[in-house]
């Protein structure tokens, strides 16, 4: 899904920046230790492991905390010296339950557009538009404590839209959602970045859900940053082909391993090296002769969780 | 007879008149299996009735043939992981898993604790108080306590939950490791990437009812009514569209931007036919790849086929474990 650059975006690039961003807490935990990365507009990944800093960047990037030593700046601005210039530009899902329960979605939406500088007026109309973008419709005048799960999530999603902001913080966004929940979350937030011009930052653990809607990502890891990518560099093809069959994966390693490939049989999949273009030929009329039935034929592509697991898949990759 | 099967027979469960379960036939033996469905579909009910915390409305549900309700001898041969954490955090993770062992009156519960321990390495930090604890550590040290008995059943209700990718590879290898050992894994869970990895084997409820059971990709070839769909590339799509349309087994190609996309009636006898169609016109096949054949294609057909609609009989590639047709659904079935 993830699409070329050159759409317009309406604030300046890059969005985020930060300059050797040290953050010590007075406990004297180093949550971010001299982090310098750029980001370029789009839907951006955030991951990392726990405790790798990454809610301690977000309070940063919102101005909640002041950074220790080093610079950070957010559309150009400085979020401790504008905070108030940085909250009326961006706009913040975060991941724990925050929702008053006694209060309808739309009174909540539009109190939030207000907080945001919004006229009254302005405020009350903004929020039934965003609450209709996000899907909330006829609920959106019944109290937001009778909500499931992902309704809550919609609600969150629109307080942070409702000032029309440049970019978007959302922290773990799909928590707690069944899998059509997840889908559609994915494929709102994906419009958001793409149809709206709004560059969003999604922190997430689902190294799955940054592969199907990010431009970019961003990994750190015990406060320094391990990577910022595009996506794409970073689920390149391997030279490995998996080929998987219904029935008779032995028979195909045997025969396969037989002409002078190399094979490796990993659970139902067969990873073969191609060595040069006459390899898929080669395979094709093996699968063929044996009359077997060819689920998938597949150049293996590097995934996220390669990163996390440097160990086993990446290496086991190169060493077939 | 001791192999840690469950198994649930017709089973319900209903609060008042809402039916959270219903009337739902299955068997979990050693392995992996996945646990899934919407949310509110039943599946913590299930897990409940499996350990014995709810009783079931109407049915059976047993442990090894013996029932699992009003039963605490099952407790000796069953873990379980709650969604919910309740975890003290003034205790140390070793405080934790050593109460767990004395509970279940272990003959050496220091060791027993070490030795659980040590399975979900939390060795090191088994010291440090609860509190201290990563959101990846607590749940490990759920898992140990639930484990400190050695039992031959371990049910989790999604545990995969707030944990990063690290952690999520740990424990993922580490069920695989129990399961390997002959026990019966059974975990529910949202992320169906994960369950893919994890297990081929898979549950799925849909608004109480067992919707299907067995290896999702084995599902997936039941589901006559949908064509398979195959995304390919080859060194000629135009001319291999003309070749492949010919054969009985296709029901329609049509070429895009994302290559030649096929639609097979029948799977088998397309895919046997499709290298040999290439070599034939001598085309070479650089991918092809099924294009709803993920767990996630196949759960959304049958939340989609199962949603209000009169439910028709599970989905279950397995010998045939229900020898006649489920009853209609009891009052207050149809939400």
């Amino acid at each position: 899904m993830p699409r070329g650059a050159g759409l317009p975006y309406r604030h300046p690039v890059p969005v985020i920046t930060t300059q050797s961003l040290t953050k010590r807490y007075a406990n004297g935990v180093t949550a971010l230790k001299d982090l310098t990365v750029e980001v370029e507009p789009g839907i951006i990944g955030l991951v990392g492991a726990n405790g790798a800093g990454k809610s301690t960047l977000i309070k940063l990037l919102l101005g909640l905390l002041t950074p220790t030593s080093g610079a950070i700046r957010v559309l150009g601005l400085d979020p401790v010296t504008q905070s108030a210039e940085v909250r009326a530009r961006v706009g913040y899902m975060p991941e724990h339950d925050c929702l008053p329960s006694d209060i309808s979605a739309a009174e909540f939406v539009t109190h939030m557009g207000r907080i945001s500088g919004l006229p009254a007026a302005a405020a009350r109309e903004r929020a039934s538009e965003t609450l209709r973008h996000v899907g909330l419709y006829e609920e959106r005048y019944r109290q937001i404590g009778g909500y499931s799960t992902g309704m809550k999530q919609r609600v969150k999603l629109a307080q942070a839209l409702v000032h029309d902001p440049q970019l978007l913080l959302l922290d773990e966004p799909t928590n707690g959602l069944d899998p059509a929940g997840r889908q559609a979350m994915l494929s709102l937030i994906h419009r958001i970045g793409t149809e709206f011009g709004i560059s969003v930052l999604v922190c997430s653990h689902l190294l799955g859900e940054i592969e199907r809607i990010c431009d970019s990502l961003v990994a750190i890891d015990g406060g320094r940053l391990l990577r910022s990518a595009s996506l794409s560099s970073m689920t390149q093809h391997t030279d490995l082909l998996a080929v998987e069959v219904d029935e008779g994966e032995q028979t195909l390693f045997d025969a396969l391993t037989a002409r002078g490939l190399q094979v490796k049989q990993e659970d139902r999949v067969l990873l073969v090296r191609v060595t040069q273009e006459e390899t898929y030929d080669l395979i094709r009329d093996v699968v063929a002769d044996l009359d077997l039935s060819l689920h998938r034929l597949e150049q293996r592509r590097y995934r996220v969780a390669d990163l996390f697991a440097p160990s086993t898949a990446a290496q086991e990759v190169s060493r077939v | 007879m001791n192999t840690g099967v469950i198994e649930l027979k017709s089973a319900s469960r209903w609060y008042g008149n809402v039916v959270a379960v219903n009337d739902i036939t299955m068997t979990i033996g050693p392995g992996v299996t996945g646990l899934l469905g919407p949310n509110g579909a039943g599946k913590t009910t299930v897990l409940h009735m499996m350990a014995g915390f709810l009783a079931p409305s109407q049915g059976e549900v047993t442990l090894d043939g013996r029932p699992t309700w009003r039963n605490p001898e099952i407790y000796r041969h069953l873990g379980l992981v709650t969604e919910r954490e309740n975890v003290h955090g003034f205790l140390t993770g070793w405080d934790f898993v050593l109460a767990s062992a004395r509970l279940h009156r272990l003959r050496d519960p220091e060791a027993a604790a070490r030795r659980a321990l040590h399975i979900v390495e939390m060795t090191e930090a088994a010291n440090r108080r609860i509190s201290t604890y990563s959101k990846g550590m607590r749940q490990r040290t759920r898992v140990a306590a639930a484990l400190v008995h050695d039992p031959r059943v371990l049910l989790l209700d999604e545990p995969f939950n707030g944990m990063d990718p690290r952690q999520r590879l740990h424990m993922m290898e580490l069920l695989h490791t129990m399961a390997r050992e002959g026990r019966t894994i059974l975990f529910s869970s949202h992320i169906l990437e994960e369950v893919e990895q994890l297990s081929g084997t898979v549950q799925v409820i849909v608004a109480g009812r067992l919707a299907a059971s067995g290896d999702y990709r084995r599902i997936r070839r039941l589901m006559t009514n949908r064509p398979h769909v195959f995304t390919i590339h080859s060194s000629d799509d135009r001319r291999l569209a003309t070749a492949l349309i010919r054969l009985e087994s296709v029901s329609g190609v049509s070429l895009g931007q994302g290559g030649l996309q096929v639609q097979a009636n029948d799977y088998g006898s397309f895919t046997r036919a499709l290298t040999k169609t290439a070599r034939q016109e001598q085309i070479r096949l650089r991918q092809v790849l099924p294009a709803d054949e993920s767990l996630e294609s196949v759960f959304s057909y049958l939340v989609a086929a199962n949603d209000g609609a009169a439910l028709p009989n599970p989905v279950q590639p397995a010998p045939a474990s229900r020898p006649t047709p489920s009853p209609q659904p009891v009052s207050g079935g149809a939400r």
